[in-house]
């Protein structure tokens, strides 16, 4: 059998690149330094939602705010993990596992109050019409609220008349399409064409699989999202102010 | 249809696996043998959307994909090609689409056939539509709309029959986001084989019945998931050594179709299809550097090495510089097919087979697990115990995390190393009672995914 030194014929940049800090150390200089919301934010860093309740309850019990501890100490935590994944410091599954662990912690900060806290946002996301292709939409629901987004969740295979009745109930900030197939992805068009016909003028990130910058182009409303990682970012430009064309400068890297 | 489970492997030594060859080589359609001594192009494509509105505008796209391939092969000198129709849903929920794209497309396979005497094949790949809006429905009305799938485009001039089956996804897409091991082995191993097994027993009996050949399947839904989530050398979203232990899992799954009546090929974007050859010694498709009009990867010549059909998985029909895609990439194919064929007659063909492994083989942790002599020793791993499910799947795995431990000249980050020794030590202490790990997983998935419905899998 022919084995053949690598060196000229290929180039592991992910080893050459490394950081040399683990993922805990590069942690430990975002975390909080006050002891209790630490506490929390190192529970939410490891993805572990009973620490992240014990943790609560012993801020609680120590006078704080169940409401204020939402947005000053799971947001704070989850923002930790959110960098990290930003800088490449840590993967998408240390997301998904922290993003449960604040989930758990928000719904029992609101049970704890008996109210609930605004969130920064509303943004629909679904899968198009006869697609069940559903992890993209998953992963981009699950980094949306981790950045603090409320999220309503449409599922799988949406008929283009639950999206456009969702939108106009929830009047969100975005709406987001997911397809991996090029035959479902034509539905986006018709979300766009029964939006505009609304008079709704609200960007619609659309993604996944066969979608492309290309195929986004073609319809007014649209904004191509590369990565599931885009979503959050865009929200964010939305919520700075940014209009469809500012996005789509922004987000059209091709 | 009888199962019969799959206990040694076909070849004696890994060396013995070339591609363009086959211990049981398949003939079908138009004067093809694969895995006889040639290796053959196989050629994938997408209708363009809009073509997808009427029956009669579907037809008519096909008939024009079909035409331009078959065109190019003569025109370029190609003595033989597969066609592979996947189909969009349209085609398989109304079976007579699919029936009549089929006899569209065999029709004019037929007449280059008789004109030129060029070999070739249809394949057919319906779409696993076995799923209402919120829940995979495996068994029941869906299934019957499947067979009938099959049936129709059998019947309609499709000589190969193939899926890509989606059992045990409701669990994988939720294990594989949280690095959870135990449950994409229950997801992959357990759940997919126990899908594969019951949907490959009815396309065998309608393969038998219309006299065509039940090919068979690949892990895409699960498998190629994690490979395509874990993307290249420097995203984030899920480490290499995670996606190639999934794929040593879909070798152990992917196996239940042949078990249960398939004999190749297998299709192409199994890329657990050379574990698969070594195994049942059946011929088996695969892409790589020119499935790159499609998605990416990191094993793009090493992938090559074993190949009986080379596919470029599916590119949309629209026209190129070169002619219309269709054109551009049978032609690609079909000149690495001719550069292969040249090794297998000159008696090369093992030179070639090294070179294309050894250009990935430290490529990416999935290249090396996927080159042929590592694959090998996990479909040894894989048929010790062949007649258990669980364990066959879980020995893939640990074969594959004591092959990446024990490499040499694989450089890996510290998160692949990480990932790793975790999964390795969670597979450790994994227990080896089939019974008991599938009652567990099955508490605890029923409890945590709320779309998993056991009785799928008549659990």
């Amino acid at each position: 059998m022919l084995i053949v030194d690598k060196e000229g014929i290929l180039i592991r940049y992910n080893v050459k690149m490394e950081k040399s800090m683990t993922p805990e150390d590069a942690a430990a200089e975002l975390y909080s330094k006050d002891e209790l919301n630490r506490a929390i934010a190192e529970a939410i860093f490891e993805g572990e939602e009973d620490d992240v309740i014990e943790g609560l309850k012993a801020a609680i019990a120590a006078g704080k705010d169940p409401i204020s501890l939402i947005d000053d100490s799971l947001m704070v935590g989850m923002k930790v993990v959110t960098e990290l994944y930003d800088q490449g410091v840590i993967f998408l599954p240390n997301v998904m596992m922290s993003a449960d662990a604040m989930l758990e912690g928000i719904e029992f900060c609101k049970a704890e109050a008996g109210s609930s806290p605004k969130p920064k946002g509303k943004v629909v996301v679904h899968v198009a019409e006869g697609d069940v292709h559903d992890i993209g939409k998953s992963i981009v629901a699950a980094l949306l609220r981790a950045n603090g987004y409320e999220v309503v969740d449409l599922g799988r295979d949406v008929p283009v008349d639950e999206v456009i009745a969702c939108v106009k109930k929830e009047s969100p900030m975005m709406l987001t399409g997911t397809a991996l197939m090029t035959t479902t992805m034509y539905a986006f068009k018709e979300v766009n064409d029964r939006l505009l016909e609304a008079g709704i003028r609200m960007p619609f990130q659309c993604g996944g699989g066969a979608v492309n910058q290309d195929f986004v182009s073609t319809y007014e409303l649209g904004v191509y999202g590369e990565e599931a990682a885009d979503a959050p970012k865009m929200a964010d430009a939305i919520l700075a102010g940014k209009g469809l064309a500012e996005l789509k400068a922004t987000f059209h890297k091709h | 249809m009888a199962v019969k489970k799959f206990t040694t492997m076909a070849y004696s030594n890994a060396d013995e696996m070339v591609f363009g060859r086959a211990k049981s080589p398949v003939k079908a359609g138009l004067g093809l043998e694969i895995g006889a001594g040639y290796t053959t192009a196989e050629v994938n494509y997408a209708p363009r959307p809009e073509a997808g509105e009427t029956k009669e505008k579907l037809v008519n796209e096909y008939q024009r994909i079909t035409r331009d391939i078959m065109a190019r092969m003569v025109q370029v000198g190609f003595p033989s090609v597969v066609l592979e129709t996947e189909h969009v849903q349209q085609m398989t929920n109304n079976p007579t689409w699919g029936a009549e794209v089929a006899h569209a497309q065999k029709t004019i396979m037929e007449e280059y056939h008789e004109e030129y005497g060029i070999k070739c094949a249809l394949r057919h790949t319906p779409g696993d539509v076995r799923e209402d809006k919120d829940f995979l429905q495996l068994r029941g009305d869906k299934y019957n709309v499947v067979m009938e799938s099959f049936e129709a485009v059998a019947d309609a001039g499709a000589d190969l029959l193939s899926i890509e089956s989606m059992g045990g996804k409701e669990i994988f897409d939720y294990a594989v986001l949280r690095n959870d091991i135990p449950g994409m082995l229950y997801a992959i191993g357990c759940l997919g084989s126990m899908d594969m097994e019951f949907l490959w027993q009815g396309i065998a009996k309608v393969a038998q019945q219309k006299n065509v050949t039940p090919a068979g399947d690949t892990d895409c839904a699960q498998a190629n998931t994690a490979m395509f989530i874990a993307g290249g050398l420097l995203d984030k979203n899920l480490a290499h050594t995670l996606a190639i232990i999934a794929r040593t899992l879909a070798g152990a799954r992917t196996l239940s179709g042949y078990e249960a009546g398939a004999t190749g090929p297998g299709k192409d974007c199994g890329y657990e299809n050379i574990i698969i050859k070594g195994i049942t010694g059946m011929p088996m498709a695969f892409e790589g550097k020119t499935s790159t009009c499609a998605h990416s990867d990191v094993m793009g010549n090493l992938i090559m090495q074993c190949c009986d059909l080379w596919s470029n998985e599916s590119v949309e029909y629209h026209a190129e510089f070169g002619g219309t895609t269709v054109q551009c990439w049978s032609e690609s194919l079909s000149y690495d097919c001719a550069l292969m064929n040249t090794a297998l007659k000159s008696g090369n063909e093992k030179i070639l087979r090294d070179l294309l492994m050894a250009s990935d083989r430290f490529r990416d942790p999935q290249s090396y697990i996927l080159a042929y002599d590592n694959a090998y020793k996990v479909g040894q791993a894989i048929v010790k115990d062949g007649n258990d499910i669980y364990l066959r799947a879980k020995n893939a795995a640990t074969e594959c995390c004591n092959l990446l431990k024990s490499a040499e000249g694989l450089e890996m980050t510290k998160f692949e190393t990480n990932a790793l020794n975790k999964a390795a030590e969670e597979l450790a202490v994994l227990t080896s009672d089939s019974e008991k790990f599938m009652s567990d997983c099955m508490e605890k998935y029923k409890a945590e995914v709320k779309v998993f419905k056991p009785e799928n899998y008549a659990l």
